[in-house]
């Protein structure tokens, strides 16, 4: 709808074209205020990110508990048998594998592999814990030596007290 | 140069600025969420107090630029 100031022009608008004086807007202060403003959000943004930084720092807690349970895990007379066994250390959810190695030194580890999560299982004639997915290879001290795996097992700690073998805490 | 324009030029160079600190921020999101999945829990704390520099830069920009808004209004 047209009203009278439109039909005549402002004053000092002489020479501006009709939808200049319709769109009086001035990018100068448009870009202004929009960057204001994006620097705002950005802001604002980076609060966001801050916090769930902190909030992954606060999860690793709670995933951490219960790592330092004891467990039993099995006799050394059934571990000697097959040079390794099978048990679920901190929670049932959660298998491990026990070795014996050639030295005679006993270590455990997740049997879950770093790389897809597939077990790992105990390859005695190569010496090492071997994942059959994707031919990741682990030596007796947990760390990968060949395939796609590129971090170390986390390993069980255990205790033996007689024959009998207790899982007392997880590393890493 | 009007106060504005000064003040526009002055905030594309921020945002450039606050930009890229986000970028990095992400970028150490990325890491943790990597570290915490992997059971990597060293990473996390230094990760998120970087993130924490990070937003204390962005914060002192963001006051800088509420503050030259003020004196462009004033003006």
């Amino acid at each position: 709808m047209n009203t009278d100031s439109d039909q005549e022009g402002c004053a000092g608008c002489q020479g501006t074209p009709k939808w200049r004086q319709d769109f009086p807007i001035e990018w100068e202060g448009d870009h202004y205020v929009s960057r204001r403003e994006m620097v705002k959000f950005l802001t604002l943004g980076s609060l966001l990110l801050a916090a769930a930084n902190w909030a992954t720092a606060l999860a690793s807690r709670f995933l951490h508990r219960g790592s330092h349970v004891e467990r039993y895990v099995g006799s050394t007379a059934s571990l000697e048998q097959s040079g390794s066994m099978l048990f679920r250390y901190p929670t049932n959810e959660d298998p491990c594998i026990a070795v014996r190695t050639p030295e005679g030194k006993l270590v455990a580890y997740s049997q879950v592999c770093t790389h897809l999560s597939c077990a790992v299982v105990y390859d005695k004639a190569g010496n090492g814990l071997f994942c059959p997915c994707h031919r990741g290879f682990f030596n007796l001290d947990g760390q990968p030596i060949a395939g796609p795996p590129t971090r170390p097992l986390p390993r069980v700690q255990l205790e033996q007290r007689g024959d009998q073998i207790y899982a007392i805490g997880m590393e890493g | 140069m009007s106060l504005r324009r000064q003040g526009t030029t002055l905030f594309a160079a921020l945002l450039a600025f606050v930009g890229s600190a986000v970028v990095l921020q992400l970028w150490l999101l990325t890491l943790s969420v990597e570290a915490l999945l992997g059971g990597e829990y060293k990473t996390l704390v230094p990760a998120a107090l970087g993130s924490t520099v990070l937003l204390a830069i962005n914060a002192a920009l963001l006051r800088y630029v509420f503050r030259f808004d003020r004196e462009a209004e004033e003006k």
